[in-house]
């Protein structure tokens, strides 16, 4: 593991991890998340994300529901496993109670519904930071 | 309504096959379709603002719904009016059928075109003439700066003249695959395709259609000899790769002799060179089509390129411009010395330094074509080839282009013998910046102290403004905003739609994402927050500061960060394919074609869109309603009953459920049998208000004659007739027809201790005299609706208000404000005889409103 959490400077970028099937999704929030101050990585396929979270280590993931090959909540358990410190914001556009509670089950930090707004899942993300960074 | 009456002619008065109590569900399950539709086009219009993020899957979803719901609207009419309403199937069909193409990403190419004349261009017209022209389209149709007129001759004429000499399949039957093709296979094949194209046969309809489009200009221009500027517009050109001068421009060309300069042009496509370039970026042979734009030429003194960012180190940010006398290509292609000047991003637009070269030859249009070089006037060498104001001019243009593109730009300009400013093509200008680190510090808004509001309104359209608050109070206010500065007001307008092109972005207190300004500010994106609540209390013109209507913040000061993140972003969001795919198919969708109930064109074949079939259904469902429950009085349980009041309402009430306290077989009631919440508070307002005997301030006779003189024909008669207006009523609900004279008002509200539940529905319409004044009344009551919190739109003479979602107490206040408002609108239309005076009215009415209504007391007093 490159470097780990409890080690990191304040200055430090927190690293962001970001996976949609759609790559408008990807396309709208890494340069959101890059203005935001976080160095972020975009993926449209579970494959190549999942051997990128096999390299790297993460602070915060977002990833879609339902994609190609591995779904979402596959793709939770797998970080969850290597990474349990790595904070996972699911996002879907088919947003169920039931999807949500087997998401925060498996250890999501949050649930978000597609559309969303730049701002609200932005907001989230400084949150998820605060407890990251007082070690929460 | 000539349309219902023939639907009506059907339905002769016998007993209803279906109970009168299932024909009103239908009737009311058609108004609930209807505001979920309404809400439903709303909410995906807003996400063309850019706050949201959204997918493909929402479009698919959100069209789904919505096909689903116009459909179960159709079929709950077919109950209601006992009728197949075929033609309303077909509209629906079709329409469903379009959005499906654009989804399965077959979009209405429309593929007749062979020429087309640049001010017919619409937005996403790129396709069919290429992104160069597509981008001055918009640059002549939407930010209206100056262009030279034309036409282009389309893709489509492309796709023909190919075909009709057989170089499609000569091309694709001779090229070998890429890894087969050596550099001398190509050069040979390079000169047999340009050949063949210089002596290809243009097809008749092609020569047709170009001398057409000649001859339209040469009518428009009666005394100038046409002379032609015929340039290249391929597919991906100035997109993600620039294509700078691969492709020919042929200059000075007479109408004669375009189709010989469009062979040129299209030869140059298949120049070695070019084959090459578009190889080694990955383009497939397909993806090749060649749009060539006719532009008439500019009498151009001096003209140049400019770059909206200078080639400088980021804390140095200037806009560089070559300038030389004479023809633009002798700068763009460095073929004589030139002035460089740089110049500062904001206003005033100084100049921070000046080379003047020493100018020897200009290029200049030959007597009869082409072009030629002679010598510059020895007065002329050494001298500035641009003064201050020009560099002002065309320092403005630039910028206004960049904004609504939001890449910085390279532009082609130049100024007429008369000074006027054209711009002759701009395309993006890439700037990757060589320290990513520094261009891309963030700015975090959290604890920030530049911040002077953040979150407080609703994003219309995203992006970053930089540059001094100008507070607009009044119209005056509008004809003095200078350029570059951002807009802070109190309500939203659609006269902004003036300044949209100056402003680099607007902040107001009060507005809604859905209005017409709204529109507009996406159509030029032009970044917009509205609904601040305080942006006119804690900005003063002159105050510098910078909007970031993506994340919702307004700061103190310039911060240029923000700005030149956008700018060297990676993707453009309109630009993304899912942004084009949602307002492509949000045309089909939105529009309301279908305005005026009383014209011919008012029926289910004229339905373009969603809107207007649901509009549609809508009229015709009121109708049905007011119909059947006056002609089958003996088959519902509730006789109409005939209110009594002490002005000529003639209304109507129909209880279908505890909404009066009278015995369910009276024929008359009083204003104290109404149990019905919205009714009452309307009756109250009315009444009470003293607003229905509102006397005419100032009469202008001409008007009132015209109404009385205007013919009563049958078809206008029944607008008369006393009895027509309806009241369904139930104890927390009210649907109301009520025509007053010539025009009319649709109210539907539900008030209930269930806060969710409430929600006041009201459309106003029509009117007698012309339609100029009718539109001022109607600006009159959007303007007064917007003050207590409704969402507005206004069409003409249509007034769409809604609020919803608010407090019992506070509907009640509401409805009493509609029934004054009811009252005070009887006439008005005929008082309106200026703009000034829909302000006063406004003011008037809110004045003389406060005494009925306690809410609009604490508001406005």
């Amino acid at each position: 593991m490159s470097d780990s959490l409890e080690n990191r400077n304040i200055s430090d970028k927190l690293q962001l991890l970001i996976l949609d099937d759609e790559a408008i999704v990807c396309k709208r929030l890494k340069p959101a998340f890059q203005k935001a101050g976080y160095e972020v990585e975009t993926f449209v396929d579970s494959a190549s994300a999942k051997s990128r979270i096999n390299e790297k280590r993460f602070d915060i993931v977002i990833t879609d529901l339902k994609m190609e090959g591995d779904d979402g909540l596959r793709f939770l358990s797998h970080i969850k496993t290597i990474s349990p410190e790595t904070g996972v914001i699911i996002i879907t556009g088919f947003a169920t109670p039931e999807t949500a509670k087997e998401s925060f089950q498996k250890g999501a930090f949050d649930f978000v519904a597609k559309p969303f707004r730049l701002n609200d899942i932005i907001d989230l993300v400084r949150r998820m930071e605060k407890r990251i960074r007082s070690g929460a | 309504m000539v349309g219902l009456k023939n639907v009506f002619s059907f339905f002769r008065p016998s007993k209803p096959i279906v109970p009168f109590t299932v024909l009103f569900k239908k009737f009311r399950s058609i108004l609930v379709k209807n505001n979920r539709i309404l809400e439903l086009m709303a909410d995906m219009g807003d996400k063309l603002g850019g706050e949201y993020v959204f997918d493909r899957q929402y479009i698919v979803e959100a069209c789904d719904r919505l096909n689903d719901l116009v459909f179960k609207m159709i079929s709950d009419l077919c109950i209601l009016n006992q009728q197949e309403n075929v033609d309303l199937f077909i509209a629906f069909e079709r329409i469903q059928h379009e959005i499906q193409e654009e989804l399965e990403g077959r979009h209405a190419f429309p593929v007749t075109k062979q020429t087309i004349l640049l001010e017919d261009l619409e937005a996403d017209s790129n396709d069919l003439v290429g992104n160069k022209f597509a981008t001055l389209g918009k640059i002549k149709n939407i930010l209206d700066l100056q262009t030279p007129d034309g036409f282009v001759i389309t893709t489509k004429a492309f796709f023909d003249f190919m075909e009709y000499n057989g170089l499609t399949k000569y091309i694709e039957a001779t090229l070998p695959p890429r890894e087969h093709l050596d550099d001398d296979f190509l050069e040979k094949l390079s000169h047999e395709v340009r050949e063949r194209i210089l002596k290809g046969k243009i097809p008749r309809t092609l020569a047709a259609h170009v001398t057409a489009a000649t001859d339209i200009l040469s009518v428009k221009y009666p005394k100038s000899r046409l002379r032609f500027a015929v340039r290249s517009s391929a597919w991906g050109e100035d997109g993600e790769y620039s294509f700078a001068g691969q492709y020919e421009s042929v200059l000075n060309v007479p109408s004669k002799s375009i189709l010989e300069a469009y062979k040129r042009v299209l030869a140059s496509a298949y120049s070695m060179e070019a084959w090459h370039y578009r190889m080694q970026r990955g383009y497939h042979e397909h993806e090749l089509a060649m749009a060539v734009g006719c532009q008439l030429m500019v009498d151009a003194e001096v003209s140049g390129a400019m770059y909206t960012y200078a080639p400088l180190s980021t804390e140095n940010e200037q806009m560089l411009i070559s300038a030389a006398w004479g023809l633009g290509p002798s700068v763009v292609q460095g073929m004589a010395e030139s002035d460089t000047i740089f110049i500062d991003r904001t206003p005033p637009y100084r100049f921070q330094s000046m080379d003047v070269a020493s100018k020897e030859m200009m290029l200049i249009p030959k007597a009869d074509s082409g072009t030629e070089w002679t010598q510059v006037p020895e007065a002329l060498r050494n001298a500035p080839s641009l003064n201050a104001e020009q560099m002002e001019k065309l320092a403005q243009a630039a910028l206004v282009i960049e904004k609504y593109q939001k890449r910085p730009q390279d532009v082609e300009w130049a100024f007429d013998k008369d000074g006027k400013l054209f711009i002759l093509q701009s395309r993006p200008l890439n700037i990757r910046p060589k320290e990513p680190e520094k261009m891309l510090q963030y700015v975090d808004s959290a604890g920030n102290d530049q911040v002077i509001f953040a979150g407080k309104g609703v994003v219309v359209q995203h992006g970053i403004a930089m540059g001094k608050a100008f507070v607009v109070q009044n119209e005056e206010d509008l004809q003095v905003f200078p350029h570059g500065s951002i807009l802070v007001s109190r309500y939203t307008s659609p006269r902004y739609s003036r300044i949209m092109q100056r402003a680099q972005g607007i902040i107001t207190d009060i507005g809604s994402a859905t209005g017409h300004m709204s529109t507009l500010a996406r159509e030029h994106r032009v970044p917009t927050i509205v609904d601040t609540g305080i942006a006119t209390q804690v900005l003063s013109t002159g105050d510098e500061i910078t909007l970031d209507a993506t994340r919702n913040t307004v700061y103190r000061g310039i911060i240029k960060e923000l700005g030149r993140f956008e700018l060297a972003g990676e993707d453009v969001f309109e630009d993304s394919y899912e942004y084009r795919l949602l307002r492509r198919i949000l045309k089909k969708i939105n529009p309301l074609n279908l305005v005026d109930p009383h014209s011919q064109d008012f029926k289910p074949s004229r339905c373009i869109t969603y809107h207007d079939i649901t509009r549609y259904i809508h009229e015709v469902a009121v109708e049905k309603l007011i119909n059947l429950s006056e002609k089958y009085q003996q088959y519902h349980n509730t006789t109409p009953k005939k209110l009594d009041l002490s002005i000529p309402l003639g209304l109507v009430v129909i209880d279908v459920d505890k909404g009066t306290n009278v015995a369910p077989q009276a024929k008359r009631m009083a204003r104290e049998n109404i149990l019905s919440l919205p009714l009452k508070a309307l009756i109250q307002g009315l009444i009470e208000s003293g607003m229905w005997e509102t006397q005419p301030v100032t009469v202008d006779l001409g008007s009132f004659m015209s109404s009385f003189t205007k013919p009563a024909t049958s078809t206008l008669a029944h607008l008369h007739q006393q009895g027509r207006n309806l009241a369904v009523i139930s104890k927390e609900y009210m649907n109301l027809s009520l025509k007053l004279g010539y025009h009319y008002n649709l109210l539907d509200a539900y008030i209930g201790d269930v806060v969710n539940n409430n929600y006041i529905y009201f459309r106003f319409l029509g009117g007698v005299t012309d339609l100029l004044r009718r539109s001022r009344r109607a600006k009159f009551i959007g303007d007064v609706l917007e003050k207590f919190d409704f969402l507005v739109e206004v069409h003409g003479d249509l007034v769409v208000a809604k609020i919803k979602k608010s407090s019992r107490e506070r509907m009640i206040e509401n409805m009493k404000m509609l029934g004054g408002l009811i009252g005070y609108t009887r006439q008005l239309d005929v008082r309106l005889t200026n703009e000034h005076q829909v302000s006063w009215c406004v003011e008037d009415f809110l004045r003389r409103i406060q005494a009925t209504t306690e809410v609009s007391h604490e508001r406005f007093s």
